[in-house]
């Protein structure tokens, strides 16, 4: 008989592991309460946590939801505020005015029409994104996604987190320890023994002894101490297709703590690469994503610096080297890795913390009963994420080609040999059809929608021609749901409080869970 | 404005109040909020539901007496005809640590009221019975809101929707609205409900699942009412 998955041993404490160590936890509690099934979260005393991403996906409410974490508790201790999207500036033009919302929230009726060919035909004034949804207003006004009466986790308008990777991951680390019943191992891990199929039969570690398990999941960060070091599998680099390697941070102040607070990620153009602009409730997360083949660092800095102003003075930036790409394999023998040590993309679209959640999900949902079908499952989660990685690398790449502007940085990310086949083609085709359902996008957990792409697209403002009489059949349907969209609008700009004072609010109130 | 100040028998000796139930006084209150020692005498005249404090999303239990702004169903020119809730009977009164309080600009405040004191300076039997009702009123709060935690903890609170038509092709839809989820409180542990039952809480929660009857008695005279006035309509 093969032997059956009981212990999940997960190497590193930082925000990959311990949401991992939650999902499967908390998937698996009815077997970790009868003693059949164990997790063990082993992290080192010694090593720094990275601390990558203050941007979330609505994925998040979900994953928090379902570990029974009070969203309540999330606000209050992690410094979260709501993001509603992100707002692109300066990269089609590099003008002043030029900018356009990638938000959350899908374009009206989209199960039912697409309002991308009907907006191209006539767009009456107005961006696509206005046209198809109230969410670029909300975030113009500094809107919250939702009222101090809506329950936890639900939404009036779709959101996901702004918050302190820093406090995040203690948090959950409390939680999963103090609720979901996972093993806290404070221990650096020396080496790795393996067995003679090339699986991991144990950890020695310095300080608890060996450590043994049936799955090991590799959340050590870059290290990649498990998938990456002891078991040998390589690294695929995409810096051919992504050229930002370097990342400088800043935690700016706000002018006074009235400050109002932005409910979205403000991602600006840059001479050779972006800025990230993240608003929490006590500071803003600043950065800038840049190629260093194309600016030096100080110069990057002079850069970052004048995007902050007067606020930036006397503050120091932290300097992240970005490696873009992801393991050859993800999951190998009775190895997985999650987090940085699967892979790491600059954070374009907040990519890191749903890739952990993704991730997470399937290995607890998928979980094999035994070593004699593990194989199978990891044959299925390679395929996913190359699928997953693939999609998100292309989708970063979507921003760069469609720009104008005329850095050197910035051509050399339209020049062809640069973009991934598949996108090419897809740029191709819809040059002539706009995305929507039929577009290959239609894995059940697809990072990003075809309505993502639109949002991008005709955001940046690309053609796509539309056949005269095409649009006949579906006019008056599409007319309706743009109409929705205005009165909608109007609506939730009466009912919905600044992003700001609910946050004030949640924090004094709570929001109730139901 | 309100202007609420500690009442005293010197500064308002001479002050009267209209105790009477009546619109331009603020009995027009289609929810009104209530403590738990009241739902035996609510429970047979009113909806005793749930909804969210609009500026802190706290939830509080209330009475339900209207479908639309300002409405009170049981009112009428003669006052209040059924049971009325505490705190419409509570008037233009406060309390401040141990002390009553009154709203001087409340529109009560009405020579033509009865007297809060007499010459000698003694609670009136008027006075005396609103100083009862706080001695219901402020305990009664405190074991209300506790009772409600109890309620959000064991998870046995569900949204209700209420979505009517009326006679005259008009509808109202509330919403915000929550009530006693039975399918969780069949579903408790024992242990819970002995518990909730010692507490006096079972039978709360009963009285409240009760008065969800009385929901179409009060649609039934939301829509006598707004056949009436259309009728007034038609015979002007």
């Amino acid at each position: 008989m093969s032997k059956p998955i009981k212990n999940i041993v997960i190497v590193g404490g930082g925000t990959a592991g311990w949401l991992t160590a939650g999902v499967i936890a908390a998937r698996h509690q009815g077997r970790i309460q009868q003693g059949t099934f164990s997790v063990t979260l082993i992290e080192s005393p010694n090593v720094p946590i990275i601390g990558v991403g203050e941007g979330t996906w609505p994925t998040l409410r979900t994953t928090l939801e379902k570990m029974g974490v009070s969203e309540t508790d999330l606000f209050r201790h992690c410094d979260a505020a709501f993001k509603q999207g992100a707002r692109f500036a300066r990269w089609t033009t590099g003008a002043e005015d030029d900018g356009y919302y990638h938000p959350l929230m899908l374009p009206q009726g989209f199960t039912q029409v697409n309002l991308v060919p009907h907006w191209l035909e006539d767009e009456r004034g107005k961006s696509f994104c206005d046209a198809v949804t109230p969410q670029g207003a909300l975030c113009d006004e500094g809107l919250a996604p939702k009222m101090i009466t809506t329950p936890e986790y639900q939404a009036v308008a779709n959101y996901a987190y702004h918050l302190d990777a820093g406090k995040f991951a203690p948090f959950i680390q409390k939680h999963c320890t103090m609720k979901l019943g996972v093993r806290h191992v404070l221990a650096d891990v020396q080496s790795v023994n393996m067995a003679e199929n090339g699986d991991i039969k144990s950890l020695a570690t310095e300080q608890a002894g060996e450590i043994a398990g049936d799955l090991f999941v590799d959340c050590s960060g870059f290290r990649s101490l498990l998938l990456g070091k002891a078991l040998g599998v390589g690294f695929k680099q995409c810096n051919d297709i992504l050229f930002c390697d370097t990342a400088m941070a800043m935690q700016v102040p706000y002018e006074t703590p009235e400050s109002p607070m932005a409910s979205h990620t403000i991602s600006t153009a840059q001479s050779a690469g972006w800025t990230w602009d993240i608003g929490l409730p006590t500071r803003r997360g600043v950065g800038y994503v840049y190629s260093s083949h194309h600016i030096s660092d100080e110069d990057a800095e002079a850069e970052l610096r004048r995007y902050i102003g007067p606020q930036a003075t006397g503050l120091t930036p932290r300097k992240i080297p970005i490696r873009a790409g992801h393991r050859e394999t993800f999951w190998k023998n009775n190895c997985v890795a999650v987090g940085l040590a699967s892979g790491f993309l600059e954070p374009l679209e907040s990519s890191a913390i749903v890739l952990v959640e993704l991730a997470a999900k399937l290995i607890s949902e998928q979980m094999p009963a035994n070593r004699e079908v593990m194989d199978i499952v990891a044959a299925r989660f390679n395929d996913v994420n190359h699928y997953r990685w693939g999609r998100i690398i292309d989708f970063l790449k979507l921003h760069y080609v469609l720009t104008k502007r005329p850095e050197k940085f910035w051509q050399d990310n339209t020049d062809p040999a640069s973009v991934p086949d598949r996108l090419k083609n897809l740029l191709h085709l819809w040059k002539y059809q706009p995305p929507w359902f039929f577009d290959e996008f239609d894995r059940i957990e697809e990072v990003f929608p075809a309505a993502s792409y639109q949002y991008v697209l005709y955001g940046m403002g690309f053609k796509t021609e539309v056949m005269a009489g095409d649009n006949s059949g579906t006019r008056s349907s599409a007319a309706s749901y743009m109409n929705e969209n205005i009165a909608m609008t109007r609506k939730l700009r009466t009912q919905l409080p600044k992003n700001r004072d609910l946050v004030k609010k949640i924090h004094e109130y709570g929001l109730q869970p139901i | 404005m309100a202007n609420v100040v500690p009442l005293n028998n010197h500064a308002h000796r001479a002050l009267c109040v209209q105790a009477g139930a009546a619109a331009r006084y603020g009995d027009n209150q289609r929810f009104v909020p209530v403590i738990v020692g009241e739902f035996p005498h609510l429970a047979v005249h009113y909806p005793i539901l749930l909804t969210k404090d609009r500026d802190t999303g706290a939830f509080f239990i209330g009475a339900m007496l209207g479908f639309d702004e300002g409405e009170n169903l049981f009112l009428d020119a003669r006052g209040m005809e059924s049971y009325r809730p505490l705190n419409l009977q509570r008037g233009p009164f406060f309390t401040a640590g141990n002390e009553i309080a009154v709203d001087l600009d409340s529109p009560r405040i009405d020579e033509s009221g009865k007297p809060l004191f007499t010459e000698t300076g003694e609670p009136t039997q008027y006075l005396q019975s609103i100083m009862a009702l706080f001695r219901d009123l402020k305990p009664g709060l405190e074991v209300t809101r506790t009772f409600v935690q109890t309620l959000i903890g064991l998870k046995l609170i569900e949204p209700i929707d209420i979505d009517l038509a009326f006679d005259d092709g008009s509808r109202r839809n509330l919403t915000g609205l929550y009530t006693v989820n039975q399918g969780a409180l069949r579903a408790l542990p024992d242990a819970s409900v002995l518990d909730l039952f010692r507490r006096d809480y079972l039978q709360a929660i009963y009285l409240m699942i009760a008065s969800l009857k009385q929901v179409p008695v009060l649609a039934r005279r939301k829509n006598n009412a707004l056949l009436k006035a259309s009728a007034a309509l038609a015979g002007a």
